[in-house]
């Protein structure tokens, strides 16, 4: 090891040391005569500035850090977003412009995070007048700047009512998608690398990296898009659907288990589990109210043909053999 | 006992000596230098003003001693009057939620500080995987080195090792 990075690492020992809840005088005294050797006072005022940047960001390096590493590794940052004013849709008051864009992961400044635990819900008003619904099991960050609003979604499910503010766009990036809107209505969701925007009010320009056409959204058609992937598809669907978590009630048509146990996970501690073959394939359409887990998992056994079994950590789902299913 | 002039002259002497290593060590303590200044400034203060001093064996170890009595009082001042976020107590509270900052610096420093928390963000992310892990639970999430300690299931001394290896990588990568 070179002396200077001796030094580094007799600072960083030395920093990490006199953060201990207890520090004694011989701890002083002994760093005091630790100064002494050449070198050692730059190097421990270096370790000791970057510590406490790391302070200082701590809670924007927080948010950074919770983004999926595939997603947050290696985009350009430096992408002009002002481009998207070429849109075309600057006209039309109620219109929002989505495009998958890399400055998706632009980086949060002194932004405000919002988050909500497992089972729990959130409204967050906005100074802008705008609002949002915060699902559970989420992390936004929001960041009102004067001639933008910018909102990340770090991962979760949220419903926007956004203000009508033409001078100030709001801009939504949740993975490599960006929504821009004016003034309108939806519900973007972003769990495991899915990503679905879902229209309620106003409209949807949709702009892929690459692809020149965009692709135009009215209420009651949903985006869908896999992280990372090229391309979205577009299917109509009832928007009050898509936002029934708001009442507490998960909606759904011919969906998979495994999406519904993928749902419900993000309610309650305790893990339900798949097991068997085409478990997690089964079909399922309904409507689930959301109260206890137990319960939950009671009424999807007498709606599929499926048994629960609890062990110590989790809760087994299994198809049942005799199932015509 | 009373105080001769020479007595606080060896000791305000030796202040001045150790004025800056002062502010090295209640820097680390306080995770920040600038409350770190104003402390030491705030020892000077006290020690010039000092009546009844005693027999003083070990005048550095006294200086500690002040300091840190007078890093205890500042703590507790700061409590009644509201917890700041750069603090040392940082290290004990989670700041994730609520944090709103609404000053609006000029657009080249606000671009500057993208790059620079960029950076910062990559660094962290290539740390290796249980240092990563340290460092995130006791610098972001705040927790103790002990309760990092227990939520990693490994010893005190190993979480220090890798918080303090963090530390060295960050600060060659971005000094």
């Amino acid at each position: 090891m070179s002396r200077s990075a001796q030094h580094l690492q007799e600072a960083a020992e030395w920093l990490t040391r006199l953060q201990r809840p207890e520090v004694e005088e011989t701890d002083w005294l002994a760093f005091d005569a630790w100064l002494i050797e050449p070198g050692a006072k730059a190097a421990y005022d270096a370790v000791q500035a970057i510590d406490e940047e790391i302070f200082q960001r701590g809670s924007a390096l927080r948010g950074e850090l919770a983004e999926p590493r595939r997603a947050a590794a290696k985009r350009a940052f430096s992408i002009d977003w002002r481009w998207l004013g070429g849109l075309g849709v600057a006209g039309a008051a109620a219109a929002v412009a989505l495009a998958i864009a890399p400055w998706g992961e632009m980086l949060p400044q002194a932004d405000t995070l919002y988050s909500t635990a497992r089972g729990e819900s959130r409204a967050v008003q906005l100074a802008d007048g705008s609002h949002i619904d915060l699902n559970t099991d989420s992390r936004i960050s929001v960041r009102l700047e004067k001639d933008a609003r910018r909102v990340t979604v770090h991962d979760g499910q949220a419903l926007f009512d956004v203000a009508h503010d033409k001078a100030r766009p709001f801009l939504i990036s949740a993975g490599d998608e960006t929504v821009r809107v004016v003034g309108t209505k939806f519900d973007v969701r972003r769990r495991d690398g899915q990503l679905s925007v879902t229209v309620l009010r106003g409209l949807v320009e949709v702009s892929t990296d690459g692809d020149d056409t965009p692709v135009r959204l009215r209420p009651g058609q949903m985006l869908e898009h896999v992280e990372g992937a090229s391309g979205v598809t577009v299917t109509n669907v009832s928007a009050d659907d898509q936002v029934g978590w708001r009442s507490g009630r998960l909606i759904y048509r011919d969906q998979p288990l495994s999406r519904i146990v993928a749902d419900m996970n993000h309610y309650f501690d305790r893990p339900v589990r798949l097991e068997g073959e085409n478990t997690a394939a089964l079909r399922f359409s309904g409507v689930l109210i959301v109260d206890g887990q137990d319960a939950m998992v009671r009424r999807l056994t007498s709606l599929m043909p499926i048994s629960a079994t609890p062990t110590d950590d989790a809760i087994v789902l299994r198809g049942r053999p005799s199932a015509p299913n | 006992m009373s105080v001769t002039d020479s007595d606080k002259a060896v000791l305000l002497g030796l202040y001045e000596e150790k004025r800056a290593n002062l502010v090295r060590f209640f820097a680390a303590r306080l995770g920040s230098r600038a409350e770190a200044e104003d402390l030491v400034q705030d020892l000077y203060i006290r020690i010039s003003g000092m009546e009844n001093l005693g027999p003083v064996d070990n005048p550095s170890a006294l200086l500690h001693r002040i300091g840190s009595n007078l890093m205890l009082d500042r703590m507790r001042s700061q409590k009644r009057a509201g917890a700041r976020d750069n603090d040392w107590r940082a290290v004990n509270t989670s700041t994730i939620a609520g944090h709103e900052v609404t000053d609006e610096p000029p657009a080249d420093e606000v671009v500057a500080g993208r790059q620079r928390l960029r950076a910062l963000v990559e660094a962290v992310q290539e740390l290796p995987e249980k240092t990563r892990q340290a460092f995130q639970l006791h610098k972001l999430d705040g927790h103790s080195h002990a309760e990092t300690a227990r939520r990693m299931g490994i010893s005190v001394s190993t979480v220090e090792k890798h918080i303090s290896s963090a530390l060295k990588t960050l600060t060659r990568r971005l000094r």
